[in-house]
């Protein structure tokens, strides 16, 4: 990737360390005092103040022994793979087609998948709930699956058709000319070739499932695969007194998984998203 | 040579690919083909048909109807479009709209500032800069929203004991409750976790400006404003015309902050017209006119994104020909 | 004709966009087993896509089109027809390795056993000097190699014909000399009839046995490198053959007292004498096409065209020399040196005998 090594001179570089330094600290204010939160007994949450008097887990074993927090997170996380799997099983066959293959209206109906990620999913949710209940997939998880792919489907597609119109020409022809059916070709060649983009597809897929709350929170009760994300909404703005400590422990505990996730694939994204002007 | 590239094509999200491909390739499709092409679109179109165009299209029927949820509906024609341009609420519902979309203009100079620096040569350990960047937008928004309402909470939060220690205010400020705070702070919050979205965009766009340009712009004597203006902008304005067009389409349908702050509340000072779906559908049980607010939420989205889709098309057109 | 044929494409039609783009008008041509033919024309002939409908890649419109071996295989898709493509740009597999690429058609097809694949890729891999890159990847390779290892994949199959899309076009001057020439030793060695696609004409006239010309979707001519040269059937393989190309004059036949005269603006030279009049008898106005080297630098006669000496390229072994006469400009071309210089006035000897006429349409009279 090209960086442009100029020589910098010395207001370039305070500059832009200034600048960096400004951004960094808006974003690290705000978790560092929550992280340190999370590790302060209880009687301390009512003062101000950064470092707790005395270091305490209460919070971390309330959190987990009393509100089976982990349950949650493992709920995220099935909710995440298993939107990430079906999402990808349907959108690489279609991408791939749209990237490669011609046919008559594929402009059309590539405008149409596309114009869907600016939908308004807010107004699914009546129409699934409904559904939902009457085809028995509210309160389950796979129903949670199915309804995250109206987010991931038309973004997946978006992405990987850029992906697989630039590999180059001919590959799946030559296949073909050696033996390889159309789908063989597929399968033998290109979709190997999309790995990486299928690998950071997943990452992304699966944060949609884990971040999610709209739906898991109108497709689910108490009873069902309640996911992190609601379990936090309901303990922040549910009713009586708030348990700040316990609550900033279940806030890095679903907060931190995705952002590791995002650090290890974090080149493979940042190509993701290389959005092309020309 | 071309084979270089083959094993690493550049993965990009090609924005241009938004626009039909005028025979950039040529069409080559034998008659077997036909099968598999068919056979692999069907999945995605039967996914998007069910779950978004049907309910879509049945929502579009419910929002001429009164819809309760338990009971028979009834049309009632364009009542439901009367009533809710005739509501009080209605423009205090469309006011926060917008200042709420105002949210974009804050994350792009945020997302810009930080690529640009992010984008310099000397900054070391940039990956773990961007890492750290990236983890407001990377976490559940419900998170965020939770994080927030501790730090801006009247009673113990960090923020109000700041505020009141260095005298900025007098009185511990209800955030979520004021009237007058209460849209700008869900906006903020907004700003602060979705800016990363379009720095990564922004970010990629300009790693992906060959050198040359700058050299270029060197050898002429530009200095780095002049350099910004004739070689960043130019290259990364598809990237930003793009970011800014996702971002108000989403920033205008996600729901779970505003939710999770104010509810809405207080009154309908933070209403957004998501919001207002919201309460329509499950606190009045009136699907008809939570209907009718979210085509009126798709309509004012294409509104505010209209004039950026323009310049979006015309940035590819100028690419193509070139 | 007794002997075998290898490939016969017969009255190809192939159109584009509901008929609206015609790429093979109508393409005959019979290459006999085991022999190389060279599709040589302009860009957008129709080379490729003829060669698309013989691999099946496209469906030509009429059905009984492309026959391989007595059989009609017009409609069989392109696994199914035992032929080799190699396309201009190698379309290796890029997350394969060179022998997993040359293996690729062996493996899809299942065939041989592991190990009787494995030997067959080393034998190719040896045959085209690769065999030191079988575990590298495609992007660890040269362009040249490349090329080796798309051909080695081709030969590997033993397919019953190699077509081949301009394979060298992205290679180095030197490096595909060289390759051709290759290509030429071991499709005589291993005797598998080939069709090999180029716009370069000194790669078709030293590469084939038989050369066919294409324009617009059909085929022009077809016959041996001298053939095409020598005795082009027509206007445009006359000009589109031949480097330094072929000097046109337009010319007009006069009968002058029963004798036949060749008048231009440059010159009025008689026919008869040159021993070409019986097939001009008749015919007013003409084409005459004369290749460089039959023009030449001679003392004032009669029969010599005034010009003058307005450039000269040196080559080396030849000299190009460009003339003009009454503004009409000529190329001569000698071997070795010339002793004419830039400016000089000269006298020109054109040699008729062996010259081409044609007619309005192009047609060779
Ligand atoms: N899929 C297609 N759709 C429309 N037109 C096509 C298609 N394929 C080829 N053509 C047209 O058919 C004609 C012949 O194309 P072809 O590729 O066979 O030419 P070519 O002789 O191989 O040229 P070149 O030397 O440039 O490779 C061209 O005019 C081309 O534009
Ligand atoms: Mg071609």
């Amino acid at each position: 990737m090209a960086m442009y090594t100029q020589r910098s001179t010395l207001t370039q570089k305070v500059l832009g360390y200034g600048g960096l330094a400004v951004v960094l600290l808006i974003v690290l204010i705000p978790y560092g005092y929550i992280a340190l939160t999370a590790f302060k007994p209880a009687e301390e949450i009512f003062d101000v103040r950064w470092l707790p008097r005395a270091w305490s887990l209460d919070a971390w074993r309330y959190a987990i022994e009393f509100e089976q927090f982990h349950v949650y997170i493992y709920n995220s996380m099935i909710a995440g793979l298993g939107a990430a799997v079906l999402a990808l099983c349907v959108a690489v066959p279609g991408a791939y087609v749209f990237g490669r293959k011609q046919f008559r209206g594929k402009d059309v109906m590539f405008y149409i998948i596309v114009m869907a990620l600016l939908f308004p999913f807010v107004l699914l949710v009546v129409p699934f709930t409904i559904l939902w209940v009457k085809i028995g997939l509210y309160d389950t998880m796979p129903g949670l699956w199915l309804a995250y792919q109206v987010f991931i489907i038309p973004f997946a597609i978006w992405i990987l058709r850029a992906y697989f119109a630039e590999l180059p020409p001919f590959l799946e022809e030559c296949a073909m000319v050696y033996g390889c059916t159309a789908f063989k070709a597929f399968w033998r060649v290109m979709l190997p070739l999309a790995k990486p983009i299928i690998t950071s597809l997943m990452f992304l897929a699966f944060l949609v499932g884990w971040n999610d709350f709209l739906f898991s929170n109108m497709l689910t009760t108490g009873e069902g695969p309640r996911t992190a994300s609601v379990i936090i909404y309901v303990s922040a703005v549910g009713g009586e007194r708030v348990e700040w400590d316990v609550l900033m422990v279940m806030t890095l505990m679903a907060g931190i998984p995705p952002v590791l996730l995002y650090i290890v694939a974090q080149g493979q994204f940042l190509k993701t998203f290389a959005v092309r002007g020309h | 040579m071309a084979r270089q590239e083959a094993l690493h094509p550049a993965h990009t999200l090609d924005i241009s690919s938004a626009l039909p491909a005028a025979a950039a390739s040529r069409p080559r499709t034998a008659g077997s083909e036909r099968w598999l092409i068919w056979l692999f679109l069907l999945p995605t179109v039967l996914f998007l048909v069910l779950l978004l165009w049907l309910p879509f299209l049945q929502g579009v029927w419910m929002s001429f109807h009164k819809w309760p949820f338990i009971g028979e509906p009834q049309w009632i024609g364009l009542q439901n479009y009367r009533d809710l341009f005739g509501a009080a609420y209605f423009w205090t519902t469309m006011r926060v709209t917008l200042l709420y979309s105002l949210s974009t203009a804050l994350q792009l100079a945020l997302a810009l500032g930080a690529a640009l620096v992010l984008n310099q040569s000397f900054i070391r350990l940039k990956s773990v800069w961007r890492g750290v960047m990236l983890m407001p937008y990377a976490m559940p928004p419900v998170v965020v929203g939770a994080i927030w309402m501790y730090l801006l909470d009247p009673d113990l939060g960090m923020v109000t004991h700041y505020l009141l220690s260095w005298g900025i205010i007098s009185k511990p400020i209800y955030w979520f409750s004021d009237p007058v705070w209460a849209k700008w702070i869900i906006m903020l919050v907004a700003s602060w976790t979705f800016w990363p979205f379009m720095f990564i965009i922004l970010l990629a766009a300009l790693q992906a400006i060959p050198e040359s340009y700058y050299e270029l712009a060197e050898v002429y004597g530009a200095n780095p404003w002049r350099r910004f203006r004739a070689v960043t902008l130019p290259h990364i304005r598809g990237a930003m015309l793009a970011a800014v067009i996702i971002r108000i389409a989403w920033n205008l349908a996600k729901i779970e902050q505003p939710f999770q702050l104010t509810g809405g509340g207080p009154g309908y000072e933070t209403s957004v017209l998501s919001i207002l779906t919201y309460r329509f559908a499950y606190l009045s049980g009136d699907f008809g006119m939570a209907f009718t607010v979210g085509l009126l939420l798709i309509l004012v989205t294409f509104v505010l994104i209209a004039p950026f889709l323009r310049g979006f098309q015309k940035q590819i057109k100028q690419a193509r020909r070139r | 004709m007794a002997e075998n044929i290898g490939i016969r494409v017969h009255n190809l039609r192939k159109t584009f966009q509901r008929g609206r783009v015609q790429a093979c008008r109508n393409v005959n041509l019979r290459l006999a087993e085991g022999a190389l033919m060279v599709l040589l024309g302009p860009s957008g002939c129709g080379k490729t896509t003829t060669l698309r409908c013989i691999a099946g890649l496209e469906q030509p419109d009429n059905d009984d089109a492309i026959w391989v071996k007595g059989r009609n295989i017009t409609r069989l898709q392109p696994k199914d027809r035992n032929l080799a493509f190699v396309f201009q740009d190698t379309a290796l597999f890029p997350h394969l390795s060179i022998r997993r690429n040359i293996s690729f058609g062996l493996d899809m097809h299942k065939t041989y056993r592991r190990a009787e694949r494995r030997r067959r890729v080393n034998e190719v891999a040896e045959l085209l000097h690769v065999e030191d890159l079988l575990e590298r990847k495609p992007h660890e390779v040269s362009g040249g190699q490349a090329q080796r290892v798309a051909l080695g994949r081709a030969i590997v199959m033993e397919p019953d014909a190699f077509l081949l899309d301009e394979p060298l076009a992205n290679l180095d001057a030197a490096l595909r000399v060289e390759m051709r020439t290759e290509i030429k030793r071991i499709q005589k060695r291993l005797g598998i009839s080939t069709i090999f696609v180029t716009h370069d004409q000194e790669e078709a006239l030293s590469l084939g046995d038989v050369i066919a010309v294409m324009k617009d979707g059909e085929v022009q001519q077809v016959g041996t490198s001298h053939e095409i040269y020598h005795h082009p059937a027509n206007f445009f393989v006359a000009t589109f053959i031949g480097s330094p190309p072929l000097n046109c004059l337009p010319c007009h036949v006069q009968t002058d007292n029963g004798a036949l005269n060749l008048a231009s603006r440059a010159f009025q030279l008689p026919l008869e004498a040159a021993g070409v009049a019986s097939s001009l008898r008749n015919q007013g106005e003409v084409m005459l096409g004369i290749r460089p080297e039959l023009v030449a630098i001679a003392p004032e006669r009669p029969d010599t065209v005034a010009a003058r000496v307005s450039l000269i390229e040196p080559l080396g072994s030849r000299t190009i020399i460009i003339l003009e006469a009454e503004g009409v400009e000529l190329r001569a071309m000698v071997q070795g040196e010339t002793s004419a210089r830039e400016g000089e006035a000269v006298h020109l000897r054109l040699d008729l005998e062996r010259a081409f006429f044609f007619d309005n349409a192009g047609n060779r009279l």
